[in-house]
C-alpha cells in the first residue's frame, strides 16, 4: 500500500482505524456507565429492602382494653401518684392482673395472650399522667402481643391472623405510629424497644470525638503546613499520620481498652471512652483533609497579608484558616460520619451492653446506633426483624443529614481561584 | 464563621465539663448493677433486668454485657470495686483456676446460683430416616481425625452398618459460637474418650488429645450454618437426610417439621434435658460477688427477682430456658435468699 492510502481519510485502512478508536471510546463510556449503574443498583436495593422491611417498624399495633376502676379499684395511695414515687406505687398496684382479667372478659380465654407482656406499662403511663382516670371506667389502647403485631403487618401464624381478624371486626385493634420507638431505649420486648437510648449515646460519643479530634487535627495540620520545617522528622510524622488513617478500627478499640480502661481506669461502656477511642481514629482523617485544604489556599493570600504587616499567627488565623475552613469541615464531617458507623472498637470497650435507660451524661453507660442494630439482629424474637431495619433507616437518615451538611458547607463557603 | 464556630466549640466544651463531675471516677460509686459473661445467659439476664426495672423503678436499670463466659470471668475476677462487674453470667461452671484468680484479686465469697438448664439437641426432618445415634457415632461422623486417622466416612453406614446409607451432612454451630464449645465438650470429647487410647493420650499430650477429640472435619460433611439456628431449621426442612445441631428451644419450637435424634437411647425432651439424662444438657449459672451486695443498690433484690423468674411457665421459660428439677430449684432459691458463698472445694 502506498503512503497516500495510509493517510487518506476515505481509504479503507484509515476507516478501520477510526472505527476502532470510536469503538474503544464507546466501550470505555459504557464500562463507566455500567459501574455507576451497578453501584446505584446496590444502593437502591439496600434502601428499598431496608425501608420496605423497616417501615412497619415505625408502626405498632394496639388493642383496646376497658378497665373499670370503680368496680375493681387499684390498691393505691392517691397521694403517692403526685411525687416521684408514682412509678413505684403503680408497679405494686397490680395493674397486670387487672389488665389480664379485663382482656379475658372482653376477648375470651386467649384475651390476655393478645396483649404484650409489658402492656401494663402503657396503662401505668396513662394513669400516672392523668390520675383522674382512676375514678371511673376508662379505655386504654395498649401494645398488642408480638404475634398479633406481626399478623397485623401480614406475617405470622394462621392462628394469630385469625385472632387479629376477630379483633379487627370488633374494632378493638388499631395500628398507629410507634412514637415509643423514637423515644425509648433498648428492651427485650420488641413492642417496647426504642432507638432513643442508642441515638443519644451516639450523639454524646460524637460530641466527645468532635471536641477532641477537631482542634487537635486542625492545629496539627496548621503546624505541619505553615510552621514545620521540611526535614526527615516531619516526613516521618507525615508517613505516620497517613498510616494511622489506614489502621483497622479494631486496633483502636484494643488501644482504648488498654489505655483508657485499664491504665486510666475510666468507666467501662461510657460515651466518654467511646468518644476518645473514635477521636483517635478520626483525627488522622481530619489532619489529612485540613492539610489539603490549607495547601489549596493560594500563596498570594499569605504574601499579601505578610506584605501589609500581618504577623504569621495573624496570617494563619485571619486569612488562611477561614479560607480553608469549608474543606476542613467537609473532611471533618466525613470523618465523623465514618466514626458514627463504627462498631468494632466500641465492642472492645464494652459499649455492647443491654441498657434499658438512655445515658444522662458522658460517663454513663451507653450504646450507639450501629451496635444497637448489631444487638437486635441477634435477637430471637421475630418482632425484632423489622425493628432492626427501622433502626438502620434511622442510622441512614442520620448519616444522610451529616453528609448533606458537609455538601451544604462546601457549596456555601467554597471559594474558587 | 470562625468566631461562631469557636463559640460553639467552647460552649459544647463547657457543657461537657458540667456533665463530667464523675469523669475518671472508675473507683468511685456506681448506682446500677453490672453483669458480664455468656451470650447464652445474656437474654435471660436482660429479661430479668427489664422485669426488675419495671417492678422496682426506684433502682437504676442494670447494665448487661455479653462478653462470653471466659472473658467475663476474667473481668469478674479482676477485683472488688465500682469498676468491676457484680454478676457473671456463665454457661459452664467456674473453673478452679478462675476461682484462684478471683481469690488472688481479693474476690472471695462468690455466690453461685444455677438458673436453669440449656440443651444442645440433635434433630432431623420428620421425613428423614429417624436415626438413633450414640456419642461415639457422632464423634466418628464429625471429627476431623477420629482416633488419630483422617476421617474417611462418607455415609452413616461407614460408621456403623446398622445405620442408613445416607451421606453424612451435619449442620451445626460455627467455631465462634458457645454452642460449638458445648458440642465439643458434651458430645465429642465423651465420644472420643470411649476409646481408652484417646483417654490415655490426655495425660501424655493434652494438645494432641484436644486436636483429636475436638477438631471438626472441614471436608464438607459438617456445615457451619452461622450463628442463626433458624437457618439450620430451614435447611433441615429442605434436606431430609441432613442432621442439625442447635439449641433445644429451636427443636421445641419446630416440632411440626423436626424430630429429635435420641443419643445413647435418650430422646431430647424437656424432661430428659432438665434431668441431664440427655448428653447435650448443660447447666447455666450466675455468679454474684458478695462484697458488692451492700455497696450496689438493688443487687440483692435483683438476685431475688431472678430466683422468682426461673420456674416452669415463668418469664424465663417463655424465652427458652429449661427449668431445673424442683429440688435443684429449691436449693438455688435457698442460696439466692441466704446468699451463701460457694465452697471452692467443689470446683474442678
Amino acid at each position: 500500500m502506498n503512503r497516500l492510502g495510509l493517510t487518506d481519510w476515505n481509504g479503507p485502512v484509515m476507516r478501520r482505524r477510526l472505527a476502532r478508536r470510536y469503538a474503544a471510546e464507546r466501550r470505555f463510556r459504557l464500562l463507566g456507565l455500567g459501574a455507576v449503574l451497578l453501584s446505584a443498583a446496590f444502593l437502591a436495593f439496600l434502601l428499598v429492602s431496608m425501608i420496605g422491611q423497616g417501615a412497619t417498624g415505625f408502626l405498632r399495633t394496639e388493642v383496646r382494653v376497658t378497665l373499670d376502676f370503680k368496680a375493681a379499684p387499684l390498691l393505691i395511695d392517691r397521694a403517692a401518684l403526685a411525687g416521684r414515687g408514682a412509678d413505684l406505687a403503680l408497679a405494686n398496684a397490680g395493674i397486670p392482673a387487672h389488665l389480664n382479667a379485663a382482656a379475658t372478659t372482653a376477648y375470651g380465654g386467649e384475651g390476655a395472650g393478645y396483649l404484650s407482656e409489658n402492656s401494663w406499662l402503657d396503662v401505668r403511663d396513662a394513669v400516672r399522667d392523668d390520675p383522674a382516670l382512676l375514678d371511673g371506667k376508662a379505655s386504654f389502647w395498649v401494645a398488642a402481643a408480638t404475634a398479633i403485631d406481626l399478623a397485623a403487618k401480614g406475617h405470622g401464624t394462621a392462628e394469630a391472623k385469625a385472632a387479629y381478624a376477630k379483633l379487627k371486626q370488633a374494632g378493638a385493634v388499631r395500628k398507629t405510629f410507634n412514637a415509643g420507638f423514637l423515644t425509648r431505649s433498648n428492651s427485650n420486648d420488641p413492642t417496647r424497644a426504642g432507638i432513643w437510648g442508642a441515638f443519644k449515646g451516639s450523639l454524646l460519643t460524637m460530641i466527645v470525638t468532635l471536641l477532641l479530634a477537631f482542634p487537635i487535627g486542625v492545629l496539627s495540620a496548621v503546624y505541619l503546613e505553615e510552621y514545620a520545617p521540611r526535614n526527615r522528622m516531619t516526613d516521618l510524622i507525615e508517613v505516620s499520620i497517613n498510616n494511622l488513617a489506614a489502621v483497622p478500627s479494631i486496633i483502636f478499640g484494643l488501644l482504648g481498652l488498654a489505655v483508657f480502661l485499664n491504665t486510666w481506669q475510666l468507666p467501662r461502656s461510657a460515651a466518654l471512652v467511646g468518644g476518645l477511642t473514635l477521636a483517635l481514629m478520626t483525627m488522622p482523617v481530619i489532619v489529612i483533609a485540613a492539610r489539603n485544604a490549607i495547601k489549596s489556599v493560594p500563596p498570594s493570600i499569605r504574601d499579601a497579608a505578610l506584605g501589609v504587616g500581618a504577623s504569621p499567627v495573624q496570617v494563619v488565623f485571619h486569612h488562611v484558616l477561614p479560607l480553608a475552613l469549608p474543606g476542613i469541615l467537609t473532611g471533618t464531617i466525613i470523618g465523623m460520619a465514618r466514626a458514627l458507623g463504627e462498631t468494632a472498637p466500641l465492642l472492645m470497650i464494652g459499649m455492647r451492653a443491654f441498657i434499658a435507660t438512655p445515658p444522662d451524661g458522658f460517663t454513663d453507660p451507653a450504646t450507639v446506633l450501629p451496635v444497637q442494630i448489631f444487638l437486635w439482629s441477634d435477637e430471637v424474637s421475630r418482632g425484632f426483624v423489622e425493628k432492626t431495619s427501622a433502626a438502620i433507616v434511622v442510622l441512614l437518615a442520620f448519616l444522610l443529614a451529616m453528609n448533606g451538611l458537609a455538601i451544604y458547607l462546601r457549596n456555601r463557603f467554597e471559594r474558587r481561584w | 464563621m470562625l468566631r461562631s464556630l469557636v463559640i460553639l466549640m467552647a460552649s459544647a466544651g463547657l457543657l461537657s465539663a458540667c456533665h463530667d463531675p464523675a469523669g475518671g471516677a472508675g473507683g468511685g460509686v456506681r448506682e446500677q448493677i453490672r453483669a458480664v459473661g455468656s451470650s447464652t445467659v445474656f437474654p435471660f439476664t436482660t429479661a430479668v433486668a427489664e422485669q426488675f426495672v419495671n417492678a422496682k423503678p426506684n433502682y437504676r436499670s442494670p447494665i448487661i454485657e455479653s462478653t462470653g463466659t471466659g472473658a467475663g470471668m476474667k473481668l469478674f475476677c479482676s477485683g472488688v470495686g465500682a469498676q468491676y462487674p457484680d454478676i457473671e453470667n456463665a454457661s459452664r461452671r467456674m473453673k478452679a483456676g478462675e476461682y484462684a484468680l478471683c481469690k488472688k484479686n481479693g474476690v472471695d465469697k462468690i455466690v453461685e446460683i444455677q438458673i436453669g438448664v440449656d440443651g444442645l439437641a440433635l434433630g432431623e426432618s420428620k421425613r428423614g430416616s429417624r436415626m438413633a445415634l450414640s456419642v461415639r457415632e457422632i464423634y466418628l461422623a464429625i471429627a476431623a481425625n477420629p482416633d488419630g486417622k483422617p476421617n474417611r466416612a462418607r455415609t452413616w453406614a461407614d460408621i456403623n452398618p446398622a445405620l442408613p446409607t445416607t451421606p453424612i451432612v451435619v449442620y451445626g454451630p460455627p467455631s465462634t459460637s458457645g454452642t460449638r464449645d458445648s458440642l465439643t465438650e458434651l458430645i465429642m470429647t465423651p465420644g472420643c474418650d470411649q476409646n481408652p487410647a484417646n483417654k490415655a493420650l490426655k495425660a501424655v499430650d493434652e494438645d494432641k488429645h484436644k486436636d483429636r477429640c475436638t477438631r471438626i472435619r472441614e471436608d464438607g460433611a459438617y456445615v457451619d450454618a452461622g450463628e442463626n439456628d433458624n437457618l439450620i431449621v430451614q435447611k433441615l426442612g429442605a434436606n431430609p437426610d441432613a442432621v442439625g445441631i442447635f439449641g433445644y428451644s429451636f427443636l421445641e419450637e419446630n416440632l411440626d417439621t423436626l424430630a429429635g435424634i435420641p443419643i445413647d437411647g435418650v430422646e431430647p425432651t424437656y424432661d430428659s434435658i432438665a434431668s441431664f439424662a440427655y448428653p447435650g444438657a448443660r447447666p447455666l449459672y450466675i455468679y454474684v460477688k458478695s462484697a458488692h451486695l451492700r455497696a450496689i443498690p438493688g443487687l440483692k433484690e435483683f438476685v431475688a427477682e431472678y430466683a422468682g423468674a426461673w420456674n416452669p411457665g415463668g418469664p424465663l421459660a417463655r424465652r427458652g430456658l429449661i427449668a431445673a428439677t424442683p429440688d435443684v430449684r429449691a436449693q438455688n432459691v435457698a442460696v439466692a435468699t441466704a446468699l451463701t458463698p460457694l465452697d471452692p472445694a467443689v470446683l474442678k
